[in-house]
């Protein structure tokens, strides 16, 4: 019996066994039965760009998806390099998902604008609605999220990561209807203004499968016992702010709540940290598998004593107040560590406010088998910590390294990183995302484009000396998806000779570098499934074509030009003539 | 970019490629950006760009930068400082770059172009006309939660204690 004789309710079931998109996209190419059964069994679909098709497309071709996740302003805009305006709207979709997907069940956004009419239309349109994750969004205020807890009677799950939400009201939580008792998870870290306490805790009580909660950092530490007491099965926790009164009865409140909470594996929050209220977390440390403590500004020997506390832990997010010395610890005692992100507590200042070094990270490399994903600011690099670190941890997936001022060289040799971050690139075979810095020519980028096959997003600024640097990654990483650029030396050239291998790619952005506009013309006349959009707020990029455009953003998509675009943006398609504004 | 910055003078190293790094970083800090001239000589220090471009290295998010902005004693320390201004009958607040202007003139410059208004403060020049439709007041609100008057202190000042901005219809 061949494969296309089976029935289709049979493959059906059998697909419904593949989760992951990329294989489900082999499946639909078999052939055109595969493609038609599989088409009517996908339950989840993801758009890395919401640009690059259209939603009435997407429902088209999958007609009873249950979940959607899109994403919409690049990476850059996390750092102020897209204006306000450019785009990402999520209403387009939302208007079409009300009609054509009536029984959606979840909505996770990053990086879109999302208006109270957006949400508003979610909690009036979408019957099963269950789970809404926010991530780095914006345009919306509590008054959507007031729609959402009226009228969402399934809900699951409301995740408002880092998104900037404008808070007219703090009374949305009490909307909440008395009869919700199915939350799961609810971050509101992002809040900036204060949520009612009281209807607070009784959502938190009425609803006994809670295994999330970040709370914001408007709720004080002498209520976060009481809400812990009501909520011990928790399995995540972001507190309020950190900080209160030194008093003994608050802190053995506090100590005490912590210890029943049995099932805790990840802390977060901790603004305005007092160390003294630190040790009311011991009793939970053991079992800890994540600590976030980007907002802790704690010195070097209270994190140690924190963390050396912690042998079960695999991502650990921490200011650089934690010093090489605190590395040493954290890579002494927690053996299962997978991830470590460590964030320069002064960014801007001119020198050095903590002895943090590459000692830190070769030390977590050096102790941690198990570390995978890094992320790393700091002051000054050598080629050989580089290539320790590479051979330490051929297993490394991610690596994003941030010496705060651009260019610095070696502090060794003077020389290039190019040796150490191609040690990187050669040993790390896996390495999926990878964003360089420090004094790099364009022999790192030779590196790259040599070894770097399996990298799928790239991070470069202030790097290079010609066009070949971006020549090499373009016709050598053959698994580029994402490429962010700024301020380097890249122009014309690389970008025409590879124009074909920008369709193989989500998106490319380059900032301040020296693109001119006719190559963006010719790119956006020569590559029709492309569009290529010049972003410029001081006028028409070619009233003055002679300088090279500000920042430029090419993607590909099914859909042609959009059709959202601000004043400021233009897509240099096949019309030449420009848009009136 | 009008904040002057004293040159920052570092005892610990004599290297004139370290100097022209930490003056690099400085410029760019004010939110220059290198030149397309620069491909001949990557390392040399660059020309002045344009400065519409607020300072965006190194590449950490706004709301770390945020709070890292709390923890200094600000004083020319940090290049940016967003806060959010909002337009009387508008739920939704426009965000503002403070330190990407060098005084209340500029400030005002930018609300009226970013709003289509004329904006009354402290200190306005007699030449803008008060037609009541299209007049507007700035206000501010300052560390304690005051809303004052924009312009009735000194620029510096305001920058250290103002937390937002709110345009309301003149009377």
């Amino acid at each position: 019996m061949s494969y296309s004789s089976l029935p289709e309710d049979v493959l059906e079931h059998v697909f419904s066994f593949v989760q992951s998109d990329k294989d489900r996209n082999v499946i639909s190419l078999v052939c055109k039965s595969w493609y038609e059964i599989e088409r009517w069994c996908r339950r989840r679909i993801f758009v890395g760009n919401c640009y690059a098709v259209s939603p009435r497309m997407a429902i088209r071709r999958f007609p009873e998806v249950r979940s959607v996740e899109l994403k919409g302003k690049p990476h850059f805009a996390d750092f102020n390099l897209v204006p306000e305006g450019w785009g990402g709207y999520v209403y387009p979709w939302i208007r079409a998902m009300a009609g054509g997907y009536p029984w959606l069940e979840e909505l996770k956004l990053k990086r879109m604008v999302v208006t109270d009419e957006s949400l508003e239309l979610i909690a009036k349109s979408l019957k099963n609605f269950k789970v809404l994750v926010l991530s780095s969004c914006e345009g919306f205020s509590t008054h959507g999220l007031a729609a959402i807890a009226a009228d969402c009677k399934n809900l699951k799950e409301l995740d408002l990561w880092e998104s900037d939400v404008e808070d007219p009201s703090g009374n949305w939580l009490s909307k909440f209807p008395d009869t919700c008792t199915s939350l799961v998870s609810l971050n509101i870290a992002c809040l900036g203004s204060e949520v009612s306490f009281s209807a607070l805790e009784r959502l938190v009580v009425r609803c006994p499968n809670l295994r999330t909660l970040r709370l914001n950092r408007a709720v004080p530490l002498e209520k976060l016992a009481h809400l812990l007491r009501q909520a011990p099965q928790l399995v995540e926790l972001g507190t309020g702010t950190y900080s209160a009164d030194l008093r003994p009865d608050i802190f053995s409140n506090l100590a005490g709540a912590f210890s029943g909470c049995k099932e805790l594996k990840s802390l977060s929050g901790f603004w305005d940290v007092v160390p003294a209220y630190l040790p009311a977390v011991y009793s939970v440390c053991s079992g800890l598998t994540t600590l976030n403590l980007s907002y802790a500004t704690i010195q070097s020997p209270d994190l140690i004593k924190l963390v050396s506390q912690c042998p079960k832990l695999q991502c650990l997010w921490v200011l650089d107040y934690i010093e090489d010395s605190g590395l040493e610890a954290l890579a002494a005692t927690c053996k299962d560590l997978r991830e470590l992100r460590v964030f320069p507590s002064e960014p801007f200042g001119d020198e050095p406010n903590v002895s943090l070094t590459e000692q830190g990270l070769v030390l977590v490399s050096e102790g941690c088998p198990k570390l995978e994903s890094v992320l790393y600011f700091c002051r000054r690099m050598s080629n050989d910590a580089l290539v320790t670190i590479a051979k330490n941890r051929p297993s490394m997936i991610r690596f994003r390294l941030c010496i705060i001022d651009p260019q610095t060289p070696d502090y060794l040799t003077l020389e290039p990183l190019d040796v150490g971050f191609g040690a990187i690139v050669q040993h790390c075979k896996d390495l999926r995302r990878l964003s360089l810095s420090g004094l790099l020519t364009d022999r790192v980028f030779e590196y790259i484009g040599t070894y770097a096959k399996k990298l799928e997003m790239l991070s470069v600024a202030f790097a290079g000396e010609s066009d070949l640097g971006l020549h090499h990654v373009l016709s050598g990483c053959d698994s580029l998806r994402k490429l962010e650029i700024m301020d380097c030396p890249f122009g014309d050239k690389a970008l025409l000779a590879n124009a074909a291998k920008l369709e193989t790619m989500r998106s490319l952005w380059m900032s301040s570098c020296s693109v001119s506009f006719e190559a963006c013309k010719l790119l956006g006349q020569k590559m029709p499934r492309l569009n290529v959009e010049v972003i410029d707020e001081s006028g028409p990029p070619d009233s003055r074509p002679e300088l090279p455009v500000k920042k430029l953003y090419i993607y590909r998509t099914v859909t042609g030009r959009r059709i959202d675009m601000p004043g400021f943006v233009w897509n240099v398609g096949e019309d030449s003539a420009l848009r009136l504004s | 970019m009008g904040r002057a910055r004293a040159a920052s003078c570092s005892s610990s190293s004599t290297e004139s490629s370290t100097q022209i790094r930490r003056n690099l970083s400085t410029d760019l800090r004010l939110g220059l950006s290198i030149s397309a001239s620069q491909q001949d000589d990557p390392f040399s220090l660059p020309s002045v760009g344009d400065d519409d471009q607020a300072s965006d290295w190194p590449p950490t998010k706004p709301l770390i930068m945020r709070r890292a902005l709390e923890e200094e004693e600000n004083e020319g320390s940090s290049a940016t400082f967003f806060v959010k201004v909002y337009m009387e009958g508008i739920p939704i607040g426009r965000k503002l770059d403070l330190l990407a202007h060098d005084g209340y003139h500029d400030l005002i410059r930018t609300l009226d172009y970013m709003f289509s208004t004329n904006i009354i403060w402290s200190e306005m020049d007699g030449s803008v006309s008060a037609y009541s439709e299209t007049c507007h007041v700035l206000t501010y609100e300052d560390k304690e939660g005051d809303w004052m008057m924009v312009g009735d202190v000194p620029w510096e000042m305001f920058l250290s204690t103002v937390r937002r901005l709110k345009i309301t219809r003149a009377m």
